[in-house]
């Protein structure tokens, strides 16, 4: 499992010839993109509600300052606490505390990115303290020990036979010999295994898709209802999640809510949406209510032209339509967030040097603009990182030499002419069959693709015969 | 410390401010609402039967249990505005139901766009009982049922302000994290009906 960004091209290399991935691959393409179309063809004018989103999140990304300022004087009035974190180690070192002052033994952790962006899990583990993922897909990976694949499809890659014979290994108080082969077998396992834990655990983690600042509320999306687990049967509930998911107030959400599960599921609305303001207060002792904000590096592109990627509300359609996506998957990236939207996102958060191959594994389709609910610009955020690249000397030697050589010929016309009619003739030689097979010194290039033999003639030289 | 940190980090960055956005408004629900909202929930793999009134819930209680091969008990909130519901030939238990048990809980409002129950918790109506059972019956009066969450959240707001949660729910727990293929009854009920009521 690739867990080192730098690695990515091998890492790719490796996930194309994958042949467990590949049908995976294809089920997840024809699927997620299907019931999407489906979804924004059930409602009207879905157009209009992606400019809302896009303006409700922009203005949400210009005035994070006194939108979190707000958050936290409603989360407090409601007898809650918020944590404010600077990068991946305060907000760690913040949640240990508050799962040390209640003496926490136990944590169920409802489906969150951002704790595997600050590496939650093996941290807890370090400090004596137990944490056991309740999303089916994160369960599944976690017991794998590996990372999510997709950040709402975390165990796509796998087969019903892995996840059963995972089982069989882990859960060891069942009937070695009991049948695994139904879905819903597996699915009502997990269930009877998890629920035991969410019983017996002291505090619940859980993501957040949106802050509300005028009602201090955080709101989760699941299908499942782990997240509500999560929160409702311990006695501690705490949110962690990024600066950006702030909103106004519910009605933003609302709106987001009709953007949100059309653009990641096709569904009209998750199954279980739950608005959770304050402390849950079932039973007595349960008086806590956390919020922990991370920022990251997320502050750091404010004001740049990576700005519009805080918009982002983690659909997944990006990475749903993105062909790289779809030919290697997500372990490839060595990188929480993957596809498109890790490609605009890890080269301003992680760094240009460590992530710079995320935005050049791209073929410029433009679908993932054309598909995310507010109309972030990611092919463009995309160039933006390519260029930063080439401007601090970062791109590989053999790149920069190749576009410095062809920047000095399109800058010199008569050189331009005559290398390019030399090239087109030398083509035209090299050719077989209407197509160059193989050329020297290029045996990776062809080793994948062929190349359209050209005719032989630029086309200024045929410009002048037929004119 | 942080706190202020990750404030002046923000600041020292913000150069341009985006207007407020203009209030968008989705597109109105048409039509009988408590059909619409009946309509969309049964697509979504629930049991919707419209009632008379409370009087028609107890026999439908058992009708549905009987169907569903599951024990005559029910688990009801103690402080529920349903604890004065009598049911003949069910047995009624107080406690918050296990996932196997079935539960009987209502509803504060439906919403007619997405299909959805709408549940303000308090201590008359525990959030985690719409989570913990197999078989979660609800009820619902046709009169609370509204066109859009919008709606939900100006009613809210007129009886003061956000519960401590607020849970909309639009079928049975489901997931598709094996094979991309959906299965119910991940953690939540395995099954979901709801008995509307017309007055």
């Amino acid at each position: 499992m690739n867990q080192d960004p730098r690695q990515f091209p091998k890492a790719a290399r490796e996930a194309v010839n994958d042949p467990l991935l590949r049908p995976a691959l294809n089920r997840m393409k024809m699927n997620f993109a299907a019931r999407r179309a489906y979804g924004v063809s059930a409602y009207g004018d879905f157009e209009k509600l992606r400019e809302a989103g896009r303006d409700i999140r922009d203005y949400a990304v210009t005035h994070l300052d006194t939108l979190l300022e707000t958050f936290e004087a409603s989360v407090n009035a409601k007898g809650g606490k918020v944590h404010w974190a600077s990068d991946a180690d305060e907000a760690r070192q913040q949640i240990l505390a508050i799962l040390r002052d209640i003496g926490a033994k136990t944590v169920t952790k409802g489906k969150s990115m951002v704790t595997e962006e600050i590496a939650l899990n093996p941290f807890l583990e370090k400090h004596g303290i137990v944490p056991v993922e309740t999303d089916l897909g994160e369960y599944i990976v976690q017991l794998r020990h590996e990372p999510p694949s997709h950040i709402i499809a975390p165990a796509f890659h796998l087969t019903k036979e892995q996840v059963a014979e995972t089982f069989r290994e882990v859960h060891t108080e069942f009937d070695p010999n009991r049948s695994l082969v139904e879905r819903n077998t597996l699915v009502q396992e997990a269930r009877a295994v998890l629920r035991a834990k969410f019983e017996a655990a002291d505090a619940g983690i859980t993501g957040a898709n949106f802050l509300t600042a005028a009602e201090g509320a955080a709101i989760i999306v699941t299908n499942e209802g782990n997240g509500d687990l999560t929160r409702l049967l311990p006695k501690t509930h705490i949110v962690v999640t990024g600066i950006e998911k702030i909103l106004r107030d519910m009605h933003d959400a609302s709106i987001l809510l009709r953007l949100l599960p059309r653009s990641a599921t096709g569904q009209a609305i998750s199954t279980y949406v739950s608005i959770m303001a304050g402390p849950v207060g079932e039973r007595d002792e349960q008086r806590g209510f956390h919020v922990v904000l991370v920022d990251n590096g997320r502050s750091k592109l404010i004001g740049t032209e990576a700005q519009d990627v805080l918009r982002c509300i983690r659909c997944s359609a990006c990475i749903n339509h993105c062909p790289i996506y779809g030919a290697i998957g997500g372990h490839a990236y060595g990188a929480t967030y993957m596809g498109p939207i890790g490609a605009a996102l890890n080269p301003g958060v992680i760094g240009v040097a460590e992530t710079g191959h995320h935005a050049n594994a791209s073929t410029f389709c433009g679908r993932c603009a054309e598909v995310c609910p507010v109309m972030i610009p990611l092919p463009k955020i995309m160039r933006h990182w390519r260029a930063v690249e080439h401007a601090e000397g970062l791109a590989p030697k053999s790149v920069t030499f190749g576009l410095s050589l062809w920047a000095f010929a399109a800058k010199h016309p008569l050189l331009y002419r005559f290398g390019a009619s030399l090239l087109a003739r030398f083509l035209k030689l090299m050719s077989r069959s209407g197509s160059v097979h193989s050329l020297p010194l290029m045996k990776g290039w062809f080793a994948v693709r062929d190349f359209p033999a050209p005719a032989g003639k630029t086309f200024h030289e045929q410009w002048q015969t037929h004119r | 410390m942080s706190r202020e940190q990750v404030l002046s980090a923000i600041r020292a960055r913000k150069l341009i401010e985006a207007p407020p956005p203009g209030r968008y408004t989705a597109p109105k629900t048409e039509g009988d609402l408590t059909e619409a909202f009946a309509k969309k929930l049964a697509a979504q793999q629930t049991d919707v039967r419209i009632l008379e009134n409370m009087r028609d819930v107890p026999d439908a209680i058992a009708d549905i249990l009987r169907g569903k091969n599951m024990a005559a008990e029910i688990h009801i909130a103690p402080d529920s505005d349903l604890a004065a519901l009598v049911l003949p030939n069910v047995e009624i238990r107080r406690e918050p139901p296990s996932g196997f048990d079935a539960a009987v809980t209502f509803a504060s409002f439906a919403i007619a766009e997405t299909g959805t129950l709408a549940y303000a918790s308090g201590q008359d109506n525990p959030a985690s009982w719409h989570f913990r059972p197999l078989l979660e019956i609800a009820i619902v009066r046709a009169g609370t049922v509204v066109g859009e969450l919008e709606d939900v959240l100006a009613q809210l707001k007129a009886k003061g302000g956000m519960p401590a949660t607020l849970n909309l729910v639009s079928g049975p727990s489901r997931t598709g994290d094996i094979e991309q293929t959906m299965e119910l009854g991940a953690h939540g009920p395995k099954e979901l009906a709801v008995l509307v009521l017309k007055s």
